[in-house]
Formats: structure tokens, C-alpha cells, sequence
């Protein structure tokens, strides 16, 4: 298990700088995908296969699609020439700032933390992670549950009225 | 543990030849069905009853010359057919195809993998199976091929949602998502009983995702001359038409093993019965392609969201009303 934990950490870190590395916005888009499926791999190292799933279905099988698809539909020879300027650069330094200190205090921190509650890995590999998953959304996360549905909903409606043709 | 890993790689072997030979195979049956559905003959000159045709075709395809249009993304042009094949293979991994087995006092479930997430992991390969064409399409630097790329993406998207939503019917009757443990309740009765209308939709939902006639307008040769592979030639043609053909037999095995009550069945061994369930559903399939006309782009998604998606979400709303009122 060890030696798959190093295998995908190099792996998801190659693509991940792929990513924001290359030139064609389509490569970046399956250098995204490719790092979807290693973090689908690192679920299935935790025991979590429903997430896995839902990340290969979900993330790569659904949203990325219609990224490549909006990507080949752009005239990528306009945006060739456009350089990034100082500004955009001190935000990403900022952001790539508070996410290191986060990541450091983390690690710091929280090492010798173990999960807590009735559900410990026994329990939850005696009754299946899908089924304490989704009996968990529909009874002590139900509110959070119902808001981002409520939120997704919202999106819809917006992306309809954008879409809709002009009275 | 020495014998468990001879054991895996015996079935994988066995799964994958078999699936590779199927898929051969279907080229000629689905001539000899269209044959037949027109009132001819079909393939005759290759060995008895042109047997030997899936060969002689494979042969001429192997020595054919390797054409790389100018232009095209090198990587992602021989990608495009290898993504095409790898999901429609790796899927059959969960599909039981038999019961049990005891060899040397060792039980052998005739399955790859049993997982947890059964349905799951092939909803999510299935899922994969759009990247093949998009790219393929978008690689091959040429007007159809794109043209022909985004339609089948906008129709593989639109039509998976459908497809998704009509299983869940039977994970709610089921109450798992492993497709051993679903096999073994329909022991009594067949699922397609509780769940005629999923049938329906799933049967529809996934002609529309393998892009065969009445959807597949992502190569309507009136119009786009061949869509998506215009491009390709040799062996990378080859590997769309493999993947297409293991696809329709994967499909084929999952309906089997969702609605049809999987290897169960008196009297023949399980094997047996799984393979002829799996070749009637085939034969569907094929009866499908010769018989309907091809939809107009703006009827397949009106069709796949206005009527098909709905009544998936009806579906799941009416099982779930009458299992609570039976308990």
C-alpha cells in the first residue's frame, strides 16, 4: 500500500504541474483529468471506493467532458499572445502563501490525530462506506446536503435564463 | 495465495480472449443479421458461410497503410481509438459470468472482482468511453471529424444521465451496489419485472451512448462522411471498430446481469445461460440498428432530455413510493 501512497503522490504532483505548465489549454485539461484518477487512487488507498467512483464519474467522466468540449469549440489562435502581468502574479503568490502555511500547520498539528466516533474503520468495512454515507447525508448532514442542492439548483436557473433567447 | 493469483490471471486471460474474439465475431453477425434483415445473403466467400471473415478482414486492416493526417496531434491522434477499447475491456471486470466454481477445494466465484461498488465503477468507466471519439475527433485536425467529435460528446453527456438514473431502481430494490449480491437476489424473479421501464431506458440510453444507428450521428455518413474516425485508417481504425463491438457485448452482459437475473437460470450450467441471455440482447441490439432510420440532431435531444430523462426521474420517484408502501 505504501509503495502505491509514493507511486500516485509522483504521479498526481507531475500532472497536477502539467496542468498549469503547458501551453495547449487541451493538454492541461487531460493533465487535469489524469490527476482526477490518481486522486480516485489515493480514495481507494483510504478504503473509500464510493468517493472514487464519484470522482472518476463525477469529475472526469462529466464536468472535464464539457471542458474539453467548450475548449475545441474556442479559437485558441486569440488568446495565444496574451501575457500575464505583475498583479496576477503577487495574487497567485499570496494564495500559494496561505496555502502553504495551512498545509505546514496541518502537518504540524494534527500527527497524531486518530478519527474518533462509533464508525471506525471496522464498522464502516462490516457495513459498507456507501451505506454509512448515505445514511449519514440523510440524517446528521441533511441541512448541508439540501443547501448545496438548493445551490445547484440555483446554478441551473441561472445558466437557463443566460441561455434563454432575449424578449 | 499462489493458487488465487493463477486463478485471476487464468480468468482474465479467458475474459479477455473471449471478449476480443466476441467482438470479431459481432462484425460478422451483424453483417449476416443486416443480411438477412434485407433479404440477402451477407459475407460467403471466406471459409464456410464466410467464417473467416472477421480473420481476412483483420488481416487486411493490419497491413494496411498507417495514415497520419498533416496537421494532427501526433499523441493524441493514436490516444483517441486506445481510449476507445481500454474502458469497454476493463468494465467486464465486475460482471459475474457464472456461479461459483470449487477447485481443489477452493471456492472460485467465475467473476474478475467483486467490489463493493459494482455498478459504480462500470457507470464510471462507461462514462470514460467519450474521450476516445472527443479526441480522436479533435486530433484528426479536419473539419467532420470535430464536427462529428462534439456531437458525440454533447450526446454521450446528455444521454449518460438517463442511463445513470435508470439503474438506480434496481440498487433501491437491490439495496446494493455489488453486482454478485444483485445476481443473487434475482434468484426468485428476474428484476426486469420490477423494473420495465428501467429496462427500457437503460436499452435506449445505451444505444445512444455506444453511437450506434438510430443516434449515431456522430458518424452520419449523409452528412459528416464518417464523423469521428473520417481520419483514421489500419489499426487505429481497427480499435474504434473493436471498442464499439466489445462495448455492445459489455452492454449487452450488464443488462443480463441487472435485469435478466444474471447466470441463474435450470436445468443448462450458469456459463451457458449467462452466454445465451447476453447473445439474445445482442441480437436486440442489431435488430435496433436495421430497423430505425436516423434521428435529426435537434429530435435526439429533445428525445434524450424532454421524454427519456423525465421519466428516469419518474421511474425512480414510483419505485420508491410502491417499496414503501409494500413494507
Amino acid at each position: 500500500m505504501e509503495i502505491l501512497f509514493y507511486i500516485f503522490s509522483i504521479l498526481i504532483i507531475y500532472s497536477s504541474i502539467m496542468v498549469v505548465a503547458s501551453k495547449s489549454p487541451l493538454t492541461s485539461a487531460l493533465y487535469l483529468i489524469l490527476s482526477f484518477f490518481v486522486l480516485a487512487g489515493f480514495y481507494v488507498i483510504l478504503d473509500m471506493q464510493f468517493i472514487a467512483a464519484m470522482q472518476i464519474l463525477v469529475y472526469a467522466g462529466a464536468i472535464m467532458v464539457l471542458v474539453v468540449l467548450v475548449i475545441m469549440l474556442l479559437n485558441l489562435e486569440k488568446y495565444k499572445n496574451i501575457k500575464t502581468d505583475m498583479h496576477q502574479k503577487f495574487i497567485s503568490g499570496l494564495i500559494f502563501m496561505v496555502l502553504f502555511v495551512e498545509i505546514a500547520l496541518f502537518i504540524l498539528t494534527g500527527a497524531g490525530r486518530k478519527p474518533t466516533g462509533i464508525f471506525t474503520s471496522e464498522v464502516i468495512k462490516r457495513v459498507g462506506n456507501t451505506q454509512v454515507i448515505g445514511e449519514f447525508l440523510f440524517t446528521k448532514y441533511i441541512f448541508p446536503f439540501e443547501i448545496s442542492s438548493i445551490l445547484l439548483l440555483v446554478a441551473i436557473i441561472g445558466a437557463y435564463l443566460f441561455a434563454k433567447k432575449r424578449f | 495465495m499462489l493458487f488465487w493469483i493463477i486463478a485471476e490471471i487464468i480468468k482474465i486471460l479467458v475474459v479477455f480472449t473471449g471478449l476480443l474474439l466476441a467482438a470479431a465475431y459481432l462484425t460478422l453477425l451483424e453483417r449476416k443479421v443486416a443480411a438477412r434483415i434485407q433479404n440477402r445473403l451477407g459475407p460467403r466467400e471466406a471459409g464456410w458461410h464466410g467464417i473467416l471473415q472477421p480473420i481476412a478482414d483483420g488481416i487486411k486492416l493490419f497491413f494496411k497503410e498507417d495514415i497520419m493526417p498533416s496537421g494532427a496531434n501526433k499523441a493524441l491522434f493514436i490516444l483517441g481509438p486506445m481510449i476507445a477499447v481500454i474502458p469497454a475491456l476493463t468494465t467486464f471486470s465486475v460482471i459475474p459470468f457464472g456461479a461459483p466454481i470449487t477447485i481443489f477445494g477452493h471456492a472460485v466465484p467465475l467473476q474478475i472482482t467483486d467490489v463493493n461498488i459494482g455498478i459504480l465503477l462500470i457507470l464510471a468507466f462507461t462514462s470514460l468511453g467519450v474521450y476516445g471519439v472527443v479526441l480522436g475527433g479533435w486530433a484528426s485536425n479536419g473539419k467532420y471529424s470535430l464536427l462529428g467529435g462534439i456531437r458525440t460528446a454533447a450526446q454521450m453527456v446528455s444521454y449518460e444521465i438517463s442511463l445513470v438514473l435508470s439503474i438506480v431502481g434496481i440498487i433501491m430494490i437491490a439495496g446494493a451496489l455489488s453486482l454478485a449480491h444483485i445476481v443473487g437476489e434475482q434468484s426468485h424473479i428476474w428484476f426486469i419485472v420490477y423494473q420495465p421501464v428501467g429496462f427500457v431506458i437503460y436499452l435506449i440510453a445505451s444505444t445512444a451512448e455506444m453511437n450506434r444507428v438510430p443516434f449515431d450521428l456522430g458518424e452520419a455518413e449523409g452528412e459528416l462522411v464518417a464523423g469521428f474516425h473520417t481520419e483514421y485508417s489500419s489499426m487505429e481504425f481497427a480499435f474504434y471498430f473493436i471498442g464499439e463491438y466489445a462495448q455492445i457485448v459489455v452492454n449487452s452482459a450488464i443488462i443480463t446481469t441487472l435485469f435478466l437475473g444474471g447466470w441463474q437460470g435450470p436445468f443448462l450450467p450458469p456459463v451457458i445461460w449467462f452466454l445465451i441471455k447476453v447473445s439474445l440482447v445482442i441480437l436486440i441490439y442489431l435488430w435496433f440498428r436495421w430497423t430505425y432510420p436516423r434521428l435529426r440532431y435537434d429530435e435526439l435531444m429533445s428525445f434524450g432530455w424532454k421524454f427519456l430523462l423525465p421519466l428516469s426521474l419518474a421511474n425512480i420517484v414510483v419505485t420508491g413510493f410502491v417499496m414503501l408502501f409494500i413494507r
